[in-house]
């Protein structure tokens, strides 16, 4: 019979690739000091760390900076002696309203190559990014320097037009390194690009695109011959995230950065794992544009919103814990928090009343009007984010109770990126990651909205204004704690924006890995890698 | 001339055309899409708008449409394809490096579905209406009802997850990569693709044999006594071969310039993967560059598809 012969063949086909394939794999290798394999969700576009837009993990390993930021998001010198300050003498403020900071290096460091690492190089950086050939991510600090001494080689004297507070981490992303790069298009030389000269404890060894970046030890970190102690870093592409997740099961990745909170709980079923949780400085909230909606331009209603929506609620089932409701845009992690600022409890009753008051009457369909405008809005937020849809589908449902209609509006990130920044929406669900200095001023001052900043809110408060810039231009730590204290409270007061939560950062790693410390910054986990080593 | 070459030639002349209107269209697609390639940028609150209107220009985005178009095309034709706007590596070095990804995965996976396609098919159709046809005819919708991406972390949870048969995901084992290893990545994700399409195939052939088996000149060969065997592989399969053959060739030019879902699901790094990167940024050189490779890949297999079929069925003119 035909057919039945037929089958077999299929039969036996199968059975053979199978069999074929299937040569009994013993699961992949443990972590050990010899590879640590991370996987990543995205490959980057360049490894030039001021290239890049990006989290710049893997080019922690290889190139570093003046300074870091440690995991509890201190600023913390790295290729620099010490943070200069107004009271060890590295900063200076001059009589023009400009400041002076002066950079010691740390003597004996050398480029990969071994030439060695000073201040001309800081110099070149400077000059580069503020050069017309060099087009970099961002130019942002470095167009206030005016230029920069070198007196001797360890030495690099900062001169900047005005006071710039974020100083300490204006060379987080270390030097480029002049005797390569001088004279040529950094834009297109892809030798660097791909595999930049850093003075790192890690340096490429092949990148093979789509697939991985291998990095391998460098012969002699100027740390000592001690360090690193994990000999090569595997980093694999693995976008899609469920993928990612299967692979850290089959023990084919053994470190998982930025794992998403759906994947809480399947994660630290996997005995070999642990999840580090970091609590972060980003925060997820809902920015309500009052330019392209105006019923946000009432307190009232602003107040009424935040008061509709169960937070704790949200932390505790579709958050499973893992993060606290934020009550502001600064995080407790970060030195400027206040806690001296209003706090909003859910009360639906209350948000009523202030809707009532702010005169939003009930209608026939159970949603608020006045003067026959409905109390409508479009919340738009990033396709793909589990947990940030479910977030969204329950302020729909929660602000619907007190007679408030919301559509939900999907859209993919680089659509809502051109969105968010040309300020073309109602409300948008989304989150900042701050940077380790906090920096309001472009979220909150009057005079930032768009294109001149990220004022999104569209909102205009002119104390906090002053309060904002005021501390931008202020280096003494203690006093701008002052002034953003106030800055906080008068947020918290009037609620341009609707806080929701803290996101607390989750790494996957090895039960075995010791001197792990995680980071809340977008320095990412590796800011410490040369410590790292798997206990036997 | 002969023949052939002067029919080559007007298949390709009449594609030029055809080739620059899909780029236009395209063209005009991927800018009408939200956002651009400084969008990405745009989530970093350090960059500011002199930043962006800086990179702008570098990247001649500030031009009119038409111009950058033009521009675009000129330098195309000329086998120039430009730089990725994304890591600013030329494109044709980007796309040249994950072809043989792409076309090791697709010939294997299309080889795979013409190996179950052929027996599933043919069988269906000669046992209509008995278990076999069943069994065919339920697997083929379940595996056409299955989206790829779904069917792809199943197969990863059972082979890779729970046995530990089979690496879930990528093309070989960083560093230490040998034949079997390369072997074992390309099974899952290769058995995804020649089972999907090996479903969708197989209840094509199979409708189309069942037309075929009625025909008069079916009924003669019988009647002629030749053995089913010879009727059935000879004279059916032939004949009913050549809408099949229309499909295979779409689906194939389809898939060679990237199986994007398989290819993500799977960390593959082929052209489905890149194209899936490149949309994400909207690395407009990048995606130019792929979706011309794509429209030039369906006029090829198109023409191989037909000249297959004159080869099979000497009734079709290779014209």
């Amino acid at each position: 019979m035909l057919p039945r012969r037929w089958f077999a063949v299929v039969v036996l086909v199968a059975v053979a690739v199978v069999s074929a394939g299937c040569r009994n794999r013993s699961r992949s290798g443990q972590p050990s000091n010899d590879l640590l394999i991370v996987g990543y969700d995205r490959e980057p576009d360049t490894l030039n760390r001021f290239s890049t837009h990006i989290l710049e993990d893997i080019q922690t390993c290889i190139v570093e900076g003046l300074t870091t930021t440690d995991e509890q998001m201190r600023v913390v010198p790295l290729l620099a002696t010490e943070v200069p300050t107004i009271d060890n003498g590295g900063v200076r403020l001059r009589g023009d309203g400009g400041m002076d900071v002066i950079w010691k290096l740390q003597p004996g460091v050398t480029w990969h190559d071994g030439t060695p690492f000073t201040s001309a190089d800081v110099k070149f950086t400077v000059d580069a990014i503020n050069g017309p050939e060099y087009n970099p991510e961002s130019t942002d600090g470095f167009d206030r320097i005016s230029s920069v001494d070198t007196p001797d080689r360890l030495t690099a004297v900062v001169h900047y037009r005005e006071i710039y507070a974020p100083y300490d981490i204006q060379f987080i992303r270390g030097a480029l390194p002049r005797h390569i790069l001088q004279g040529r298009d950094i834009d297109r030389a892809q030798d660097y690009n791909r595999n930049p000269l850093g003075t790192g404890p890690y340096h490429v060894v092949e990148w093979k695109s789509g697939e991985y970046i291998l990095l391998e030890r460098v012969a002699h970190y100027w740390r000592g011959d001690g360090y690193p102690k994990i000999r090569r870093l595997l980093f694999k592409f693995i976008p899609n995230t469920n993928t990612r997740i299967n692979q850290l099961k089959n023990g084919e990745v053994h470190v998982v950065a930025l794992a998403p909170w759906d994947k809480y709980r399947e994660m630290t079923a996997v005995p070999s794992i642990v999840v580090a949780k970091t609590p972060g400085n980003a925060y997820e909230h809902v920015t309500l544009n009052e330019r392209q909606f105006p019923p946000f331009a009432d307190v009232r209603v602003r107040r009424a919103l935040i008061s509709a929506l169960d937070r704790e609620g949200y932390t505790r089932t579709i958050l499973d814990g893992l993060a606290p409701v934020a009550h502001g845009p600064i995080q407790p992690v970060s030195w400027a928090y206040s806690d001296r600022i209003a706090r909003y409890r859910f009360d639906p009753a209350k948000a009523r009343a202030l809707l009532d008051e702010a005169g939003w009457k009930v209608g026939g369909d159970g949603i608020r009007a006045r003067n026959g405008q409905r109390l409508a809005f479009t919340l738009i937020t990033q396709a793909g984010f589990a947990i940030r849809e479910s977030v969204a589908q329950a302020i729909e449902r929660q602000l619907r109770d007190v007679g408030v209609d919301v559509t939900v509006e999907l859209h993919d990130g680089t659509a809502i990126s051109a969105i968010w920044f040309e300020g073309r929406f109602e409300a948008m669900l989304h989150w900042w990651q701050m940077p380790s200095d906090p920096e309001l001023t472009t979220f909150f001052a009057a005079d930032r909205t768009p294109p001149a900043g990220r004022n999104i809110n569209y909102f205009r408060d002119e104390a906090l204004t002053q309060l904002l810039y005021a501390s931008d231009r202020t280096v003494d730590r203690a006093a701008r704690i002052q002034l953003l204290a106030r800055a906080q409270a008068i947020i918290a007061d009037a609620v341009p924006e609707i806080p929701l939560y803290s996101v607390t950062r989750l790494d996957a790693v090895p039960t075995t890995l010791v001197n792990f410390k995680g980071n809340p910054t977008n320095t990412g986990i590796f800011w410490n890698v040369h410590e790292w080593a798997i206990a036997r | 001339m002969t023949p052939l070459p002067r029919f080559l030639v007007r298949r390709f002349v009449h594609a030029v055309p055809l080739l620059l209107l899909v780029s236009v269209l395209v063209f005009l697609l991927i800018h009408a899409a939200p956002g651009g390639p400084l969008a990405i940028y745009l989530a970093n609150p350090n960059v500011r708008p002199a930043d962006i209107e800086r990179l702008r220009r570098a990247l001649g985005l500030d031009r009119p449409l038409w111009q950058q178009y033009w521009t675009w095309l000129w330098a195309f034709v000329q086998g120039d394809w430009g730089y990725s706007f994304s890591d600013g590596r030329p494109v044709a070095a980007r796309i040249v490096e994950r072809m043989p990804a792409t076309f090791e995965l697709v010939a294997v996976s299309l080889a795979g579905a013409l190996v179950l396609t052929m027996p599933a098919g043919v069988g269906a159709a000669v046992a209509r209406g008995r278990w076999i046809d069943r069994v065919v005819t339920t697997a083929s919708m379940i595996g056409v009802a299955i989206p790829a991406f779904w069917f792809g972390l199943l197969l990863q949870m059972i082979f890779a997850v729970s046995l530990g048969w089979l690496p879930s995901s990528g093309r070989a084992t960083p560093g230490g990569a040998d034949a079997i290893d390369h072997l074992q990545h390309l099974v899952l994700p290769a058995a995804v693709l020649a089972i999907v399409l090996a479903s969708g195939w197989s209840r094509f052939l199979r409708g189309s044999m069942i037309q075929t088996l009625a025909h008069p000149f079916i009924v003669a060969t019988r009647a002629r006594g030749l053995p089913p065997p010879r009727v059935v592989l000879r004279h059916a399969l032939r004949n009913a071969l050549g809408p099949l053959i229309a499909l295979v060739t779409v689906d194939a030019a389809l898939l060679v310039s990237g199986a994007v879902v398989t290819e993500s699901v799977f960390a593959w790094p082929g052209l489905g993967s890149l194209f899936t990167e490149a949309l994400a940024r909207r690395d407009y050189t990048v995606l130019m560059a792929l979706l011309m490779l794509s429209a030039a890949a369906v006029v090829v297999f198109n023409f191989l598809g037909d000249l297959a079929h004159a080869v099979i069925d000497p009734r079709v003119p290779a014209a």
